[in-house]
């Protein structure tokens, strides 16, 4: 028998002045605006975060005074460095957050709704990572202002505006890995498990505290095969004017190379984990 | 057949909105309550140009059949229910005899072994979209909301999440206020309501956005009187305008209502109760 195509609810169909893109580019913003409410019905939790931001770059402003190796002129040049590194670090943060929340929205049982809604799941976890990233943007963005403020750090100013798109295409680099994990998540509901191991290998191999140059040969090999070394890279040149190994070009050349294979991989893998799990039926599971 | 006792009490505004502007409607979203025989002649019509038969019901579950694991027995086995317009279906059974697995496979969350379900012909894996427009699905229990957004706010997430015209929105959540009687909660957050009032506003979610078929799990968990009469008011809405709602419960729970149809489920099928 063919298929009967029921017509929507007239109150669902766009109307003359609205598309179903413009449609779901709400539900896209409503999903950050929800995001944000609850973020500020937490009211310290901001406070928390930036004394945790100002107590990092602190610590590693006096680490800084003790290093005196080759590729750093001054222990200002290795604050500088390492900052931008922290200032990363948060961003890193932001996208393996991601599976954490899907796994909170399992639990709520509010992950179902999502899923039983026009705009659909996997709209609804991409739509997730909006408010974590530009959070974690303005994260960057005041750690960099706390360490000028309270340590001097002094950034290249010609070239600052720049690191604002470089940031944009790191998040797009950066973001595939946290909707892997979001895939793993909805398979094995506990993808969080794996997402500190992951963090802790890029925050060596990814040179955000030290140079990937102190690392042995397989371990740069290792650096070259994930988007967070070009990122802090070219950020730290556009940021504190840091020495390159690479050309800009090239650096953001794998940025977007990054961002081109690993997105599409990351939402079809995410896209088959949440049908997996319709079809075992272990998506109602948590 | 409309049960006697869904008479309509309290119908949704119903102005004349036909020459009115989208956008100047205060609440358009809501005031088609006339237009679900229209939407069904619309739905049927569809179904004659392609050719399929004009018998197309508001829900159709066709040989369903899902087992959990393979030492288990089947919970579906070829299970067949069709829901026609305007009526109200009660599921009965003992716990765990399948009742919540039907649901939800209708609902489109999780997929059947083997069988289908329809929504006026459509099934969720030929477009999951309209599909999901057109049904909605009360979970039993009490999880599906955000406990730190208020009643307004979470109202108001879940119609632009469903896709809703952005000009309606705000139309669309104040019916649902008024209807559902959550005006002195509406900027209360969540997770300080009783389970009560957060059973009224999970009734209301699954009625936001007017849908063709409701499926009910356990929906008078926590209720009192009051939000009884609500809900029953807002299934006699659907009823009115040909929609269709399958309510499920235990069988022991006692449900003042009058039911078109009364089934109980038995080693995965129908059984007349």
């Amino acid at each position: 028998m063919s298929a009967t195509i029921a017509t929507a609810p007239e109150h669902l169909q766009p109307d003359s002045r609205t598309s179903g893109a413009i449609a779901a580019g709400h539900a896209f913003l409503a999903v950050m605006r929800r995001d944000l409410q609850v973020f500020v019905s937490y009211r310290t939790r901001i406070v928390s975060q930036l004394l945790t931001a100002m107590f990092s770059i602190t610590l590693f402003y006096y680490v800084s005074k003790l290093v005196h190796v080759d590729g750093f002129g001054s222990s200002q040049s290795y604050f500088g460095f390492v900052v931008v590194g922290i200032a990363l670090v948060s961003i890193m943060y932001s996208c393996f957050s991601i599976p954490e929340l899907v796994r909170q929205e399992l639990i709520a049982g509010t992950f179902d709704r999502l899923l039983l809604s026009p705009f659909g799941a996997i709209r609804s976890v991409i739509a997730m990572t909006l408010f974590p990233l530009l959070y974690s943007f303005v994260m960057a963005a005041l750690t960099l202002g706390l360490a000028c403020a309270l340590y001097g750090l002094r950034l290249h100013w010609s070239t600052v505006p720049w690191s604002v798109p470089a940031m944009a295409l790191a998040l797009l680099a950066f973001l595939p890995f946290g909707l892997l994990f979001a895939a793993l998540t909805v398979t094995i509901k506990q993808g969080a498990i794996g997402t500190s191991w992951v963090i802790a290998l890029i925050s060596i191999v990814g040179g955000l505290y030290f140079p990937v140059s102190l690392l042995p040969h397989w371990a740069q090999t290792a650096a070259k095969l994930q988007p967070f070394t070009p990122a802090t890279e070219v950020l730290r040149h556009l940021l504190v004017n840091s020495p390159q190994t690479t050309s800009l070009g090239a650096a953001l050349i794998r940025l977007v190379a990054f961002a081109a294979v690993l997105l599409p991989v990351s939402v079809f893998a995410l896209s088959r984990a949440i049908r997996m799990g319709q079809r075992r039926g272990t998506i109602i599971e948590y | 057949m409309t049960p006697r006792s869904l008479e309509l009490t309290d119908p949704a505004p119903q102005r004349d909105t036909a020459n009115e502007p989208a956008a100047s409607d205060a609440g358009g979203a809501l005031e088609h309550a006339a237009s679900g025989a229209a939407r069904q002649d619309s739905a049927r019509g569809a179904a004659l140009q392609d050719g399929a038969p004009a018998a197309a019901a508001p829900l159709t579950l066709r040989a369903l059949r899902k087992r959990w694991r393979k030492d288990l027995p089947l919970v579906l086995d070829d299970l067949d229910l069709t829901l026609e317009p305007g009526t109200i279906t009660w599921v009965g059974g003992r716990n765990g005899v399948g009742k919540t697995t039907m649901l939800r496979v209708a609902a489109g969350l999780i997929d059947a072994d083997s069988g289908r379900a329809e929504v006026w012909g459509v099934t969720a894996r030929e477009s999951r979209a309209r599909y999901q427009q057109l049904v909605s699905f009360l979970p039993a229990g009490d999880r599906g909301l955000y406990a730190r957004l208020t009643v307004r706010r979470q109202l108001k997430f879940w119609a632009r999440i469903a896709m809703v015209a952005p000009a309606r929105v705000d139309a669309t959540v104040a019916h649902a206020i008024e209807t559902f009687d959550l005006g002195e909660l509406a900027d209360r957050r969540v997770d300080r309501m009783s389970m009560g009032q957060r059973q009224r506003l999970r009734i209301a979610m699954t009625f936001l956005t007017r849908p063709e078929v409701v499926l009910l799990d356990e929906p008078m968990t926590s209720l009192d009187e009051e939000g009884g009469a609500l809900l029953q008011a807002a299934v006699a809405e659907v009823l009115a305008r040909d929609g269709a709602v399958l309510w499920c419960s235990p069988s022991g729970e006692h449900v003042e209502l009058e039911f078109n149809a009364r089934w109980l489920i038995e080693r995965g099928r129908l059984v007349a109760a």
